[in-house]
């Protein structure tokens, strides 16, 4: 015990305990008491741990935890019910068996002791009436003594018994066949004793109290089944009385583990349709401010434009080089200011525009592309090679946009090369993916700035050097992104660009 | 009989007019255009009220219509007119800054007769103002008036 408290000593009611030696009383009660704070303060108690067990699954583990302990309890009780209700019904039977073989064993009795009695009575009379009864036992005996076996049956004492009972009739019978033929040879007088006392007298007292005996077990057996029945009984009903306690309490912990969940599953479900809500508001504020934008924003960049041609007309005559240079830059920025909105609202409607989901064939599609960009192929010697192309899922005016502009672009930045190769491709085929590509041996890039290639306005080459907006690869990333694919690029200054789409080859799901 | 059908011009922002103006002048048909500036001045001249009520009776060849307009806009202006039974055959045009999908859709299910986004750039505004003027106001016969017909 002070080796104990001495490993607690750390603790400051211990260590003042230490010092005060002079109080020996209180230092080999104290510890005991203080060993049960501190454990009870340093551990969980025991009956926390199946709690702490349970809050680690997940809730549907948790419902199905509690419904088969649930479970288990309701076999458990079902099963210990059965078998106490078999054993009253057992029971039952046996007694009926008890009472019938103690009926069986009165009548024995009462039938040896007449059988005595009226031998004695032909052996003083001579009347053979008398033996009937005899001759009764002796007929009836095998019958008896079966009856008896079965009714003992699984009772190997009483079984014992009936053995030693057959002995003893047999004994008696022989006794009183014997003074039958006594009687018969040599007269009355040679039986006159067996007469007065009884030819079987001895056997019959031995049967008597052997049948005594066995009615005593009989009876003793049967007031234990009384008891047993009787504590079985009371056992069910407490059993299944605590049992219905017990799921109850189990139940209802249950719900008290779950409650939380489902309250706080409730309360996600409402927080995410009021987020909903939310986004659907913020969406609608963005479509009218990019309708406003579209309208309010298109109508000054005309008017300076518009200005700007009236003026130079009117003033024609009167204009110098320099200032026709600084009104041709207005009406060009005001254009490319133009430009800029229209490729900015493309880009909104791209991410807000409903998706349509059909099979879109890319070979088809890069024709159509092909025949759009005619204008700007003109007096260009490009040398094409076109892979054949599959047929991916997909909504068609969105691929097209993304065709349209990684050709556009590798038609763009291949314009410095006498001849332009551009090569479109697939770069290898997975069974959840297909991965396309768009080569060229244009201007290339720094892979450095590979990362901000799909920015929205970011550009890697000067106003000056290619024109454009910027916004071309921001529009294929976020196209293929709404696709489930993946963007992305490789390229070398001056020595050409690939730009890598792949797509998913089956639907993406919403 | 159809060349001194007016041309109707609702524009509210002045220097879209002005420029509109310039356009019809470099094609002549100036002096055929009656300018409203918001869709109740519109609906005033078709009417004959406000200002109008002492016009010369009679639609108009075509009703070019801006979308945004102070007090009735033009959305509001193509619906009284595709609603009303003497006024549903003048070609209504919506000139307009939008590209929309919304107003596009829109102004067709109310019976807009065309749909022309009004372009940034001035020579491409001339041309398709001065295309839209000629077509509509000189090329187009316009739907023949129950009143004034004489049959």
């Amino acid at each position: 015990m002070t080796r104990d408290f001495q490993s607690e000593s750390s603790t400051p009611t211990a260590s003042a305990t230490t010092s005060q030696p002079q109080l020996p009383h209180t230092r080999t009660r104290e510890p005991e008491s203080l060993l049960v704070s501190t454990s009870a303060l340093r551990r969980e108690p025991l009956w926390r741990s199946p709690i702490l067990w349970f809050r680690t699954l997940t809730i549907e583990r948790r419902i199905l935890a509690g419904f088969g302990l649930v479970f288990v309890g309701i076999l458990i009780i079902s099963t210990v019910s059965y078998r106490n209700t078999s054993i009253v019904v057992a029971n039952s039977k046996l007694d009926t068996r008890s009472h019938e073989l103690v009926r069986l064993l009165a009548g024995i009795d009462v039938t040896m002791d007449e059988a005595e009695n009226n031998h004695r009575r032909y052996l003083v009379t001579g009347e053979s009436l008398y033996l009937d009864a005899y001759w009764n036992v002796v007929e009836q005996k095998p019958k008896f003594l079966q009856y008896l076996a079965n009714l003992t049956e699984g009772s190997p004492e009483q079984q014992q018994r009936i053995d030693r009972l057959e002995h003893l009739i047999d004994r008696q019978l022989a006794a009183e066949a014997a003074a039958i033929d006594q009687l018969v040879s040599h007269g009355f007088q040679a039986v006159k004793q067996l007469a007065l006392e009884g030819a079987a007298k001895e056997e019959l007292r031995d049967i008597h109290r052997l049948i005594a005996e066995m009615e005593m077990s009989e009876q003793q057996a049967l007031q234990r089944r009384i008891m047993v029945s009787a504590s079985t009984t009371t056992r069910t009903i407490t059993l299944l009385g605590i049992g219905a306690v017990l799921q109850l309490v189990l139940l209802a912990a249950v719900y008290y583990l779950i409650r939380h969940d489902i309250t706080e599953r409730r309360r996600v479900a409402a927080e995410l349709q009021r987020r909903g809500e939310l986004l659907e508001a913020a969406n609608k504020e963005l479509e009218s401010f990019s309708y406003s934008v579209s309208h309010d924003l298109r109508a000054p960049l005309r008017h300076i434009d518009g200005y700007a041609s009236l003026l130079r007309k009117a003033v024609t005559e009167s204009l110098n080089e320099k200032a026709a240079r600084y009104l041709q830059t207005i009406s060009d920025s005001a254009k490319q200011m133009g430009q800029l909105i229209d490729d900015l609202l493309v880009f909104s409607r791209m991410g807000r525009q409903e998706m349509l989901r059909t099979t879109v064939n890319l070979d088809q599609l890069v024709k159509t592309v092909l025949y759009d960009l005619r204008l700007d192929l003109q007096g260009r010697e490009i040398s094409w090679t076109i892979e054949q192309l599959p047929e991916v899922p997909g909504d068609p005016a969105m691929l097209r946009q993304v065709f349209m502009n990684l050709i556009a672009n590798a038609v763009k930045f291949t314009s410095t090369r006498p001849i332009a190769k551009i090569e479109i491709g697939i770069d290898r085929r997975l069974p959840r993916e297909i991965v396309l590509f768009v080569r060229d041996n244009g201007v290339g890039f720094d892979m450095q700035y590979a990362g901000k290639l799909f920015g929205v306005f970011q550009r890697l080459h000067r106003a000056d050097e290619f024109e454009g907006t910027g916004i071309g690869l921001a529009n294929v990333r976020r196209i293929v992104h709404r696709h489930g694919g993946r963007t992305w690029a490789e390229g070398e200054p001056d020595k050409g660009a690939t730009f890598y789409v792949a797509l998913p080859t089956r639907r993406p799901r919403t | 009989m159809t060349a001194i059908k007016p041309i109707l011009l609702a524009e509210d922002n002045p220097r879209d007019a002005e420029l509109a103006m310039a356009a019809m002048e470099e094609q002549q048909i100036a002096d055929k255009v009656v300018l409203c500036h918001d869709g109740a001045e519109v609906l005033d001249y078709l009417y004959c009220r406000g200002q109008f009520t002492s016009r010369l009776k009679g639609n108009p060849a075509v009703v070019f219509l801006d979308l945004k307009m102070p007090k009735v806009n033009g959305l509001e202006v193509l619906r009284a007119i595709k609603s009303d039974a003497t006024l549903r055959p003048i070609p209504v045009v919506m000139l307009t800054s939008s590209r929309e999908e919304r107003d596009l859709s829109e102004s067709y299910s109310l019976g807009a007769n065309a749909y022309v986004v009004k372009p940034v750039e001035f020579h491409q505004f001339v041309s398709a103002v001065k295309e839209l003027g000629m077509f509509w106001g000189v090329i187009n016969e316009p739907p023949p008036e129950r009143s004034g017909s004489g049959h």
